[in-house]
């Protein structure tokens, strides 16, 4: 059934001007019905671009994309029909009840009082907001006003749903809310799913398929379990005082295990048997006179995956980054 | 998947067909009222500003307009016009803002993901503006009343009046709401409702149109202004004079028509998939 699928082909958006910027560089997948697609990637890697331009909001500069296989060109309206979308920015009138927003969004798709009234109700008790109906939006929490802006998208029944980093922002128990609820819209209406992230733990979490976008292009594509395994090696990791002296760690470790990662104090010693190494790894350390203030030893995580393919670290940026982000966003959106 | 899960949401009713033009405007101008009604603090000051104005000229140069010739009428029928028209011009930019909050929350993206009529995206925000200015010159209308006003073609000719001054306002509103779509910016839209502010001087204000002379007379002679001026104080002061009322609609007219073609471009730019 092609009406809940993605297919994207050599998908390219770059903005003309003095220093030409590619923003999508060439981008293919394809998410089968009914799945979770999770498009992880930092900042500025062009999850949003990807986003606007399969939700008609942007055009691409070349390349192809079916969205339920309409193009996302050419047959814009249709596409508006068969998709939902909640982008970055939640897009609501604060000064509106949410039962206002959710009849006038069904309303303008077409559907009579009634039954945008009957859609509203039940939409306002899927999203758990049926006891803040006559509340503005502005008296609602980030939490709440996610899961309404979730239910804006889903007031015309889209076979495919787009979120747009849906859980940034919000605190973990808002987070697993919403975790909750795209997982229960996946399960009990089919609905396909593709949500862009910066959190590791969201796409592991919620995808069946994870694509790794750096850059402007997919760097990895798989399930989390399949991108874990395809790291194949158990670590030891060893956090020393300075990033000095990890890079003296690492030279000493050097011909131990299969591959070794240093990331500023952090070395990640990469083998198949890690346990049984770890007297080797201790020795030849003490010889070289170095004590690092913690050894642990971990299964790869798509965190591991992530720092192979992008060479970065997602989650050290992390926070630095949704500082400089909060300040930035609105000026984004605006673009 | 499951596939009877599937069927229980396949058998929901999914409207097909987009609903016409004229509901699209009717709930978005439904919608527009609602918003701009809970936030009375920034309906309140134009309609302040407008009254505050009409006491000051009444009570300031009442009594000196005696000494222009062909005031036609009493005072108060003279300068209350000039009340309802720069009521017109510091209302027309509410719902603009409303606009502009709009599309900085991140709302407008909202609307434009529907079938929604791009036309009424246009016409709602300028008819909401409409609304609350219409209520705005009535306000003022009531105050002129209260202040000893006698209209020389009673009731009908002061809903005149107020008509006039909402037509006149929804060709300024189609200018800032141009302003909101092509700026996206609360601060442009602000500054482009003052672009008007000159206008108001540049006409008849303070003596009758045949006083004026050179330069200021010819700026006069092209402002819509004018005429609408001239037309609401000869309902007040003289009569029925359907010249000037026939004159000042078409000036209205023009100017809405100007403004809308512009604010239709401004659309096209903002909603542009580039």
């Amino acid at each position: 059934m092609k009406d809940r699928e993605i297919v994207v082909e050599n998908l390219v958006k770059s903005y003309p001007g003095k220093v030409k910027v590619t923003a999508v560089d060439g981008v293919n997948f394809r998410v089968d019905e009914g799945k979770i697609f999770g498009f992880l990637g930092p900042n500025g890697a062009g999850k949003s671009t990807t986003i606007k331009i399969l939700t008609t909001l942007a055009l691409p500069t070349s390349g192809r994309a079916l969205v339920g296989g309409f193009d996302v060109v050419n047959q814009a309206t249709e596409v508006r029909r068969v998709a939902g979308v909640a982008l970055q920015e939640i897009g609501i009138d604060p000064l509106m009840k949410s039962m206002e927003l959710l009849v006038l969004q069904g309303r303008l798709f077409g559907a009579s009082k009634s039954a945008a009234t009957a859609r509203a109700k039940e939409l306002l008790e899927l999203v758990q907001l049926s006891n803040a109906v006559n509340r503005q939006a502005s008296t609602y929490s980030g939490g709440m006003r996610r899961r309404l802006d979730l239910a804006m998208a889903l007031v015309h029944q889209p076979k495919i749903l787009f979120l747009d980093e849906p859980t940034t922002g919000l605190d973990p128990i808002s987070r697993r809310d919403v975790w909750g609820e795209v997982r229960r819209l996946n399960r009990e209406l089919g609905i396909t799913i593709f949500l862009t992230t910066q959190y590791l733990e969201e796409a592991d979490e919620l995808a069946d398929t994870v694509a790794i976008i750096v850059a402007g292009q997919i760097a990895a594509e798989g399930s989390p379990a399949k991108l874990k395994a395809a790291m194949g090696k158990e670590s030891i990791n060893l956090i020393f005082d300075t990033p000095e002296l990890a890079e003296k760690g690492r030279s000493t470790l050097e011909h131990t295990g299969d591959r070794l990662q240093l990331d500023r104090e952090t070395v990640r010693l990469y083998l198949s048997k890690a346990a049984g190494s770890i007297p080797t790894v201790v020795t030849q350390l003490q010889n070289a006179g170095l004590a690092p203030i913690s050894l642990t030893l971990t299964q790869p995580t798509l965190d591991d995956v992530f720092l192979q393919v992008t060479g970065q670290r997602l989650v050290a940026t992390e926070v630095a980054q949704l500082k400089s982000t909060r300040s930035n966003r609105r000026v984004e959106v605006n673009k | 998947m499951n596939t009877k899960t599937l069927d229980i949401a396949a058998s929901r009713p999914v409207a097909k067909k987009p609903l016409s033009l004229p509901v699209h405007i009717y709930l978005l101008v439904v919608r527009s009222l609602t918003s701009l009604l809970r936030t009375p603090e920034a309906l309140l000051p134009p309609i302040a500003i407008s009254i505050f104005f009409l006491v000051i000229y009444q009570s300031t140069l009442g009594k000196a307009a005696g000494f222009i010739p062909g005031i036609g009428g009493s005072y108060l029928g003279f300068i209350l016009p000039l009340s309802i028209v720069s009521g017109s011009l510091s209302g027309s930019g509410i719902a603009a803002q409303n606009l502009v909050r709009d599309i900085e929350r991140g709302y407008f993206d909202k609307l434009l993901l529907t079938p929604v009529h791009r036309a009424a995206l246009l016409l709602a925000p300028i008819l909401a503006g409409a609304v609350i200015l219409g209520v705005q010159a009535a306000i003022v209308v009531a105050v002129g009343l209260l202040l000893g006003l006698q209209p020389a073609t009673g009731f009908l000719g002061l809903l005149a009046v107020v008509g006039l001054g909402v037509l006149l306002g929804i060709g300024f509103a189609g200018f800032t709401v141009s302003a909101a779509l092509g700026s996206g910016s609360a601060a442009a839209t602000q500054g482009a409702s003052f672009l008007f502010f000159p206008l108001t001087f540049l006409a008849p204000t303070f003596v009758p149109l045949a006083l004026l002379s050179g330069w200021l007379e010819v700026a006069a002679k092209l402002n819509p202004i004018t005429y609408v001026l001239e037309a609401m104080r000869a309902l007040l002061n003289k009569g029925w004079d359907g010249n000037a009322i026939s004159t000042s609609i078409l000036a209205c007219l023009a100017l809405a028509v100007a403004m809308y073609a512009l604010a239709v471009f401004a659309l096209s730019v903002r909603t542009r998939r580039n």
